[in-house]
This record gives C-alpha cells, structure tokens and sequence, in this order.
C-alpha cells in the first residue's frame, strides 16, 4: 500500500508481475474502493489522522502566535488573537540582542560538518556492520551501542578538557563539531536498512566477479538514497538544537549557534525586552523554520525502491 | 531476511567489549601521559596581556567595555580582552570547567560567592591576601562587611564587587486598587504582611501576593527564606563558626510565615516562565536594585524591608546581598596586571560608573556618603543605598551548593508542599548540612 | 501464506525462486582469512572506529575511574588529595532515597513512554504512508515538535499545563489539584506524555523509511485472498518493519533511561519532593553543581548498566533475528 501514482511503484511492480496484466493501481480496481478499502476507512483514516495533526501542531501554533503578541495572554482567548495585538516586535527586539543571522549561520555550518561526517563515515559503517563479515565486528556493534547508551552529562568535564586542553580545538568550530562528528544513530539506522537489503543482491555481484569496492560502490551506496534522507534529517537535529556543549567550548559569542544565543538570553530574561517571552518565541520560531522548511521539501522523496525487483528482474 | 552465517557470539561479545575496554585503557593512559601539567610559578609577579570575562547583562556590558576602554588607553603594554559569558547558573560550570581545562581568564566578573569555595578547592583562585596591599584594600574598601567574603582560612580568594540587597518590591498601583494605602503599606509585621496578602488576593487585583520561583534549584532560596531569615535574625548567616543555624527558632518561625503563605495560596507552587510583578501576577515581589530599570515604565513599584515577626525597622533591617564578586584565576599567567586592573575597576571613580550604568551597589562602604550626588539624582535607589550596608552574604564554607539544595529540599518539600513540620524538616536539614560542611 | 510472511522475509520472491548459489555456497574459495571474510569491513569502520576512541574512550574510561576515588576537578598542577574509595560511592549512590527515587521516576517513564511511542508511531506511519491528499501537511504536523529547540516548546507546556493555563481550564472541575507538572502523582506521568508527543516525529520517520520496504505484493496478496485491513497489519505491517520496531524499543528506552532536558527544563530542579528527577539530572546537579563527579561517575555507571540490562532483555523478547 504505498504511495499511490508513485512512478517507481508502478514500474516496480510491471518488472515483477509480467504474469499478471499490467494494472495501474491508482484508482477504485474494485467498486467503491480505494487502495483496498471503503471509502468510509479512507475518511476516518483522514479525520483521525487530522485530529492527530492538529493536536500535534497545537504547541507549536501557540509558539508562533506568542511569538506575534505584543504580550502573552495565557487565557483560551489568546489562542485566537486579537488582530490588533499581533506585531513583529519581538522579532526585531530579538534580532537587536542576538544576531539571528549569525546564529542560523554558525548553527549550518556546525549542523553540517556533522552531517557531512556522519553520511560519509556512516554508511561506510552500517553497510560493514550490515553486508560484510570481518573480524571485530561485533566489537565495533558492541561499541555503537555503548556510544548511546552513555548520558552526555557523564563525559562532559573530561571531554571538554580532553578537546579544549590536550587537543586544543577551543573556539573553534572543529571543536564543537568533534564529539558529534558521527551520530551512532544514524549508523544505528544505516545498519538497520542495510539489513532490510537481500544479501542475494550482492551475492549476485560477487558471483558475477565483481570486487568488494565495486559493490559498494555501484550497488550499496546507490541503494540507501531513502534511508540517507531520513538520516540527514534525524542527524540535523541534534546539532541544530544543542546548546550545552557549543557553549562550553566557545566563548566568542561571533561563533556560537542559535541555539546558545536563545539559550543564554532566556537566562537573561529579566532584561529590557518589553515582551521577553514573546522575543523567546520569535527566536525559537527563527530556529525551528529551517528544518521545517528541509523536511517539506524533502519529504517527498520518501520513494518506494522495492528492491525486490532488482532481484527478480 | 538475510541469514546470519556468524556463530553464537554472546560470549565472544563479552570478551570483544573487554577488548575494546582494554584498548580505550590504554589510550587514557596514554593521553595521560601527554596532558601538560602545571602553572607557572612567576606569574605572580608576571605583567602583560589579560583576558576577562564579564557578564552578558547589557548595562553591565557597557561598564565593562568602558572600564575596558578606559585601561586600555592607559596601557598599551597590558591590554584587556575581554569576552562576555552568561550570568546565571550556568556561568558556573564554565568556569569550572575552564579551570580544569586550564584556560581560565584572569579575571571573571561575574563569579557567584557560593562557588568560590568550590573552585578554591579545585585549586582555582588566586589568593588575593598574597599581594602585598591585597588584604588593605579589600578592607578599606568594603569595610566590615569584607568578613562575610573571608574562606575559611582567612584569606581572601575573591574580591567583594557589588550587591544587589533584596528588598520586598510591590505595586502601588495594585495596592491601591485592593483598598490598601500605597504609601505605607503594612508590611512590617509577619501578621502584617499575611493580612495585607490576604486582602490582596480577595480583592482578585492579582491572583498571587507574591510568587518567588517555588522550584528546588538550590539558589532559590536566596530570594524567599534568607532575606527573611535575615531580617528576622538581625544579619545572622546560614552558617556560623561551622554550624547551620537555620533551625533556631528563628528560622523556623519564618518557615511557619512561608508555610502559611503557601498554604493559603498566597503564592504559586508552579514554574512561572515570566516575570510575576511585571506581569501582574502577583502584587509583591522579592528584587533588587537590578529590577529599577526593569520596572520603571511597567509597573508603579515601591520597595520596603522583608517583615519579621517583631516588625521590622528599615533603618536597621538585614537582608540577602545577591553579591557577584570578581575572581582571579590561576591560570592567569600576567597576575601583577590583572591586580592592577582588578584594584582600577574596583576604584572610587569605576565604582561610580557602576553604579551610575546598572544601578546595582558596588559593595564600598559608606556609599551614600561618597556618591552623594548620584543619591540625589536618583532617589529610586537611595533606600538599596542605605540597605546595602547591612547584607548577609552565603557563609563561604565546602560543599556550600550541597548544603543549601538540602536546604531547599526540605524547603520545597515541608514548605511549598505543606508536608510534615517545619522545625523536624529543618532539624533533619542542619544534620545533613553540619555534615557536608564538616568535610 | 502466513507463514512466509511472518518470517519477516521482505520478498518472498526470493523464496518462491530456486535457491541461488550465492549464501554459504561455493563462494570465492574457501579462504579461512585471519581478518574474516571481507576484511574490507574493517577497514571502511575504521574512520567510525578511530573516531569513538579518540572522542569518547578517554572520558569514558575517566569517568569509570573518577567513580572508584573521592574525586573532584581540579586546576591542572594542583596538588590535591583523590584517595581511592573503593565501591563507597556506589554504596552512597544506592541507599541515596533522593537517588533511588530518581531511578524509580525513569522506571515510570519508560513504561508510559516506550509502548506508547512504539505503537501511536508504527499506527501513525502507516496511516501516513498510505494516505494521498495533504501529505506533506499531516507528515510535517507530526515532525515539528521533534525539530523545536525543546527550550522553546518548554514555554509553550508550562503555559497550557499551569494551573490556569488552557488544558486545566478546558477541563474544568476535572483538572488535576495541584496542577500537573507540581502534582507528584502527574508530574512524571506529565513528562512522558511531553516527551512521547516531542520525540514521535523521530519514530514515525523510521518507521516511514522501513514502510517503504514491506513490499506491496503481499497486501495484494493478502487482499486477494480476502484479509481485513487489521489482520493485514497485523500480519505483513508489523512482522515486516520488526527490525525498526527493535531498533525503536532501542532508542526510545535508552533516550528515556537519559532524561535529562525535559525535567530539567520544565520542573527545574527536580519537581515536588523529587517526584520528577532523573538520574541524569541528579548526576548533573550533583556532578557538576555541587563537585563531586565520584558519585555522579557511579550513578551514571549504574545507570548504562542498567540500560544494558533492559536492552539484552528486550532483544530477547522481541528481537532475535540479528543483533
């Protein structure tokens, strides 16, 4: 039951049905249903899923109109404001104390390096962990899993003079970067979808001759498209939102993240903003709208592979 | 699903997890090995750049960058760098950790009291008694009270800057909208205070009298309990000659006033993500001087001493300091300069910008005498002027965090939640605290 | 045909056709190589594995150290005192009431919050995957609390979950009396229900990507032969994305067992009475606040113990099939 009008679908399933008559599975195949079920499912599958959405939406709704009041108004009635109360103030009073251009900058380029990291390095290691068998494999798992398993806070201390001290990295974007520089996470779900991968496929190739590097190449990475999405989108988070350990390691306030200046100013609350909580808001907003924006454009891309077809055809 | 050709593993796992542990073993020890050790002995007497940290309140920046400035023009052969770190809880475990890390600045302008004795411990201050006009000027300038900033042994491992006194602030607008008389409010007394609460919150101006954070940071009680504890008592500490003192019946009598307040309802139980008086929330407030600016155009504020059972005159009342002093670090390879730019931005005429900029009291005794124009000028502050003289400061003993998150535990639990009695609670609380101090 | 699906194979093709000579069969001689069969494994690990030991083995190891001695941070070159102590600070750590408690309010945690977020997230995926009209909209509803700064989203709880806030007031006479995150009853329970909601969009992402591999066939399949869209799901959705489920269990319990933001941010402190601490908050105050990393470094290792514990028995329940 996927997405239906998917190109890759269709075209999947007429490599693999040559049997069967080649049956576009879009529409109502049989009378008054659609995709398999009545139509009345259908609706409340849309009418739940609609609540839900809502639902889910709701808090940040409310971040969003705070972020727009001139001040907070925690009755039900603030929920649907007044017209005349809504105002960009809080962004400009937000912007004049913390430059948001600067943050979102520094936050992309700690967000990224972590990204690029963790995608190249990533896969390399989840299709080992998955594909391959070698000697300290189940070490390497062992350690993967210890990774997440330990609490940030535990390893805090030393790590920051282990990376400010005996390294030197402080102030530095390598030095923020460096203890998120692979998401055990992500390697955790790149292992994972490799698993979901026939192995037949790469027997396949190894019969035909082909060396290990070429089937990498050729086979696993072209194959993990929807899986690198999700994880682009998991590993952004992290480093996107995190404050703790870009504020320990930099003092520069030129190079610190949103994340740290929305941080430090909300400690800072009893300042001269006219409206601090608004301001809050209208930071934290600045901060959540690029990924919201990424995983618009890039949830589309959630494409059915059906790598069953590669093996049959 | 592809079939795992591997054997059994859960055995040969364990043994590989050792391995891994055993080669991470030896990769600490290797690093050991290469981590750099010590200070430099000279550096008492070194001169040269520094750098400092200050807070990142904005009228305090604009001090700093003037002090800067100022001494930078002077010596261009010792100038200051400076940096901004956030004030509040946090700047403590930076500080912490630039100290283990070893790139501490030379000065902090910012270092909370309470943790002094920590970073002592960690062998992270520089003893200011050990400049030869280090224990002078300290005294000179702060008078009697220099004693509260004294360690243990004492010596002077930090330099007394400024205070905030906390006061009892209200609305008068609020006041008057309740029927009570703005001018003189009835706050002296705690049955006073708990009538004019009372009336405040039937009256519906305002859903809570007063809504200091009930949460259990172990700080928080700074701002409820001491500065009635030290009104109560007439400027006794938490702690005396090693010993709690909070569970005199002083102290408990008011726990019982705070006990009350919270049972009526008089003040919130819950995290409040605002400021309570600028929001109207609540007609009271427990602040300093810091909130003069911050509420001169939102609320018609008048500022009185915490009530004590007796009744409380304001020309004698104690109350908490709210201090942020400065702190030399040791890691301070130019301390030579940065005594001299610690005795220049603490000197007559920076103290007078301080004051002048922010509006929190730098902590030099006799301030109105020697700022009287700047009094004169602004008659909000006169009264944090006068008060500033008779503060109590967090004892400077070990383990001082720990010991007040005891305290606040109790607090919150027999306090706030209205459970058990106040003076078993404090009881159990002096136990544990004596303990953790005695270490 | 049951019976092939739920063996969690993702293409029965493979089984309908002839065995191919590829598994254990005649491969590429029989070389019995000291590395293994592809040593190739090792060498594309060793960025990852070069990484964890550098960034992480020292200050692990360190703070398996720090919890055997009286420890505390110090300026380099400092002379001080860090007697070894043997299990003291373990013995402190588990007769701490405050402490235990703490483990107990994860205990709670997570039996709220794991099946919670495995079952709303695997429904929700599969209703997201199949639905045409507003897709990007319902899909980017559910992701949005997962990508704001929880610092942010804090505010926005504290304000609808105070004692006057919107839900209290929605609910009226109903509302809970003390207000819920200052309730010991609620507050934890509160919690849970903030952190399923915030980290849902993670999970439904996984189990999105894992959807895409259950192969349309076998619904066709089961369609034909006359199965209801429950016992569809029930019998190719859930056997088919059991490697995300295990790989879910994994990462919502140990990112519950590590709590450590949401009661930090939204009970500051600890809550009432400690009714919703976390051993990493305690670990955070006590470690860091208040100096003394020894007894912080015990409580985290009984801590990842712990989860190590829970994750063994969980693969034994519902994993199994690869480690």
């Amino acid at each position: 039951m996927s997405n239906a009008g998917n190109p890759a679908v269709t075209e999947g399933l007429a490599h693999s049905d040559p049997a069967k008559a080649p049956r576009v599975r879009t529409g109502r195949s049989r009378a008054g249903q659609v995709n398999g079920m009545s139509r009345g499912q259908n609706i409340l599958r849309y009418v739940v899923l609609s609540i839900g959405a809502l639902l889910f939406l709701f808090p940040f709704y409310y971040m969003v109109i705070g972020s727009l009041q001139t001040a907070p108004d925690p009755t039900i009635a603030g929920a649907f404001p007044n017209p005349a109360n809504i105002t960009g103030q809080n962004y400009v009073d937000i912007n004049s104390r913390i430059n948001l251009f600067q943050g979102l900058v520094n936050s992309g380029i700690f967000a990224g390096g972590v990204i690029l990291c963790t995608v190249v390095f990533g896969v390399l290691v989840g299709y080992a962990l998955a594909q391959l068998e070698w000697r300290g494999r189940g070490v390497t798992f062992g350690l993967m899993l210890l990774v997440q398993v330990i609490p940030f806070q535990l390893l805090m201390i030393p790590l920051y003079v282990m990376i400010a001290r005996d390294y030197g990295l402080a102030d530095s974007y390598a030095g923020m970067i460096l203890p998120f520089a692979i998401n055990s996470t992500a390697v955790l779900v790149f292992r994972q979808y490799f698993l979901q991968v026939p192995k037949a496929l790469f027997d396949a190739a190894r019969i035909d001759g082909a060396g290990e590097l070429k089937i990498l190449w050729s086979i696993a990475l072209p194959l993990v498209r929807p899986a690198l999405l999700t994880v682009v989108l998991l590993t952004f988070i992290g480093p996107w939102n995190e404050f703790l350990w870009p504020f320990l390691i930099t003092k520069e306030a030129s190079l610190q993240p949103l994340a740290v200046s929305l941080a430090n100013y909300l400690t800072n609350v009893a300042g001269t903003a006219s409206n601090p909580i608004g301001a809050v808001l209208a930071g934290a907003c600045v901060l959540a709208a690029p990924m919201v924006l990424l995983f618009i454009i890039f949830q589309r891309h959630f494409v059915s592979s059906d790598i069953g077809s590669g093996v049959k055809g | 699903m592809q079939r795992s050709i591997r054997p059994t593993n859960t055995p040969r796992r364990t043994r590989r997890l050792l391995a891994a542990a055993a080669t991470s073993a030896a990769m600490v020890v290797a690093l050991g090995a290469c981590s750099s050790g010590g200070g430099d002995s000279d550096s008492a007497e070194g001169r040269g750049d520094i750098t400092i940290w200050y807070s990142n309140n904005e009228n305090e920046v604009k001090w700093g960058k003037a002090m800067v400035d100022a001494w930078n023009a002077d010596n261009p052969d010792e100038q200051i760098k400076a940096q901004e770190i956030p004030a509040g809880k946090s700047s403590e475990e930076v500080i912490g950790a630039a100290i283990t890390a070893g790139n501490a600045p030379c000065l902090v302008f910012n270092t909370a009291p309470v943790a002094v004795p920590q970073f002592q411990k960690q062998g992270g201050l520089v003893d200011l008694s050990s400049f030869e006009d280090g224990d002078a000027y300290i005294q000179e300038r702060t008078g009697d009270l220099s004693e509260q900033y004294q360690s243990e042994d004492g010596k002077f491992y930090q330099m007394p800057w400024k205070s905030n006194p906390v006061m009892l602030f209200y609305n008068k607008d609020l006041f008057a909208a309740a029927g009570l008389d703005p001018e003189n409010p009835e706050l002296a007394t705690y049955d006073e205070f708990l009538a004019t609460a009372r009336t405040l919150v039937s009256a519906g101006v305002s859903q809570y009298a007063i809504n200091p954070a009930a949460t259990s940071e172990f700080f928080q009680s700074w701002f409820d309990f001491y500065p009635t504890y030290a009104a109560e008592t007439d400027g006794s500490l938490f702690i005396e000659d090693g010993e709690a003192t909070f569970n005199s019946d002083e102290g408990v009598a008011a726990g019982e006033f705070w006990k009350t307040i919270y049972a009526e309802n008089l003040a919130g139980k819950e995290k409040y993500t605002g400021d309570s008086f600028a929001d109207g929330l609540a007609a009271m407030a427990s602040a300093g001087p810091w909130a003069v600016n911050v509420y001169k155009d939102v609320v018609n504020w008048g500022a009185v001493p915490f009530p004590s059972s007796a009744g409380t005159d304001p020309a004698s009342a104690y109350t908490f300091s709210d201090a942020k002093n400065v702190g030399m670090f040791t890691a301070c390879e130019n301390q030579a300069t940065a005594w001299d730019v610690l005795k220049f931005a603490t000197s007559e005429e920076q103290d007078g910008q301080l004051l002048e900029l922010t509006g929190q009291m730098p902590l030099r005794q006799d301030l109105p005498e020697v700022y009287p124009d700047y009094f004169a000028a602004n008659p909000a502050y006169e009264q944090f002027g006068d008060q500033a003289s008779r503060t109590v400061e967090v004892p400077q003993v070990p383990n001082s965090v720990a010991a007040w998150q005891a305290f606040r535990d109790a607090w919150t639990k027999t306090v706030i939640s209205g459970e058990g009695d106040v003076a078993d609670a404090f009881d159990a609380a002096a136990d544990k605290v004596n303990e953790l101090i005695a270490e | 045909m049951s019976a092939t699906v739920s063996s969690g194979s993702v293409t029965p093709s493979s089984a309908a056709r002839p065995a191919k000579p590829g598994g254990g069969g005649p491969r590429r001689g029989r070389r019995r190589r000291v590395l293994g069969r592809n040593p190739l494994g090792l060498v594309l690990s060793a960025p990852y594995l070069i990484f964890v030991l550098l960034v992480f083995a020292y200050p692990l190891v360190f703070a398996f150290y720090m919890s055997f001695h009286d420890y505390f941070f110090a300026a380099p070159g400092a002379v001080v005192d860090r007697p070894f102590v043997g299990l003291e600070n373990f013995q402190e750590v588990l007769t701490d009431p405050a402490i235990i408690r703490s483990f107990g309010n994860v205990g709670i945690f997570l039996l709220i919050n794991v099946p919670l977020t495995v079952v709303l997230s695997l429904v929700l995926a599969t209703a997201l995957n199949k639905i045409v009209r507003a897709r990007t909209f319902l899909r980017v509803s559910f992701y949005v609390p997962y990508v704001t700064a929880s610092v942010a989203v804090v505010v926005v709880w504290l304000f609808l979950f105070s004692s006057n806030g919107l839900i209290s007031q929605i609910l009226g006479p109903l509302a809970p009396d003390p207000a819920w995150l200052i309730n010991p009853l609620l507050a934890m329970p509160t919690i849970a229900i903030f952190v399923t909601w915030k980290q849902m969009g993670f999970f439904i992402l996984l189990y999105l990507a894992a959807l895409q591999n259950v192969s349309d066939e076998l619904y066709e399949a089961a369609a034909t032969d006359g199965a209801g869209k429950i016992r569809m799901f029930f019998s190719i959705t859930v056997p088919g994305v059991r490697p995300a489920t295990v790989l879910v269990l994994l990462l919502a319990t140990v990112t519950g067992a590590n709590l450590f933001t949401e009661p930090y941010l939204l009970t500051g402190g600890g809550g009432p009475n400690g009714a919703s601490s976390s051993p990493v908050l305690i670990m955070y105050q006590r470690g860091i606040e208040q100096g003394e990393p020894g007894i912080a470094a015990a409580i985290g290792v009984i801590l990842v113990i712990g989860v190590l514990i829970l994750a063994f028995i969980q693969r034994k329940l519902a994993g199994g099939d690869e480690s």
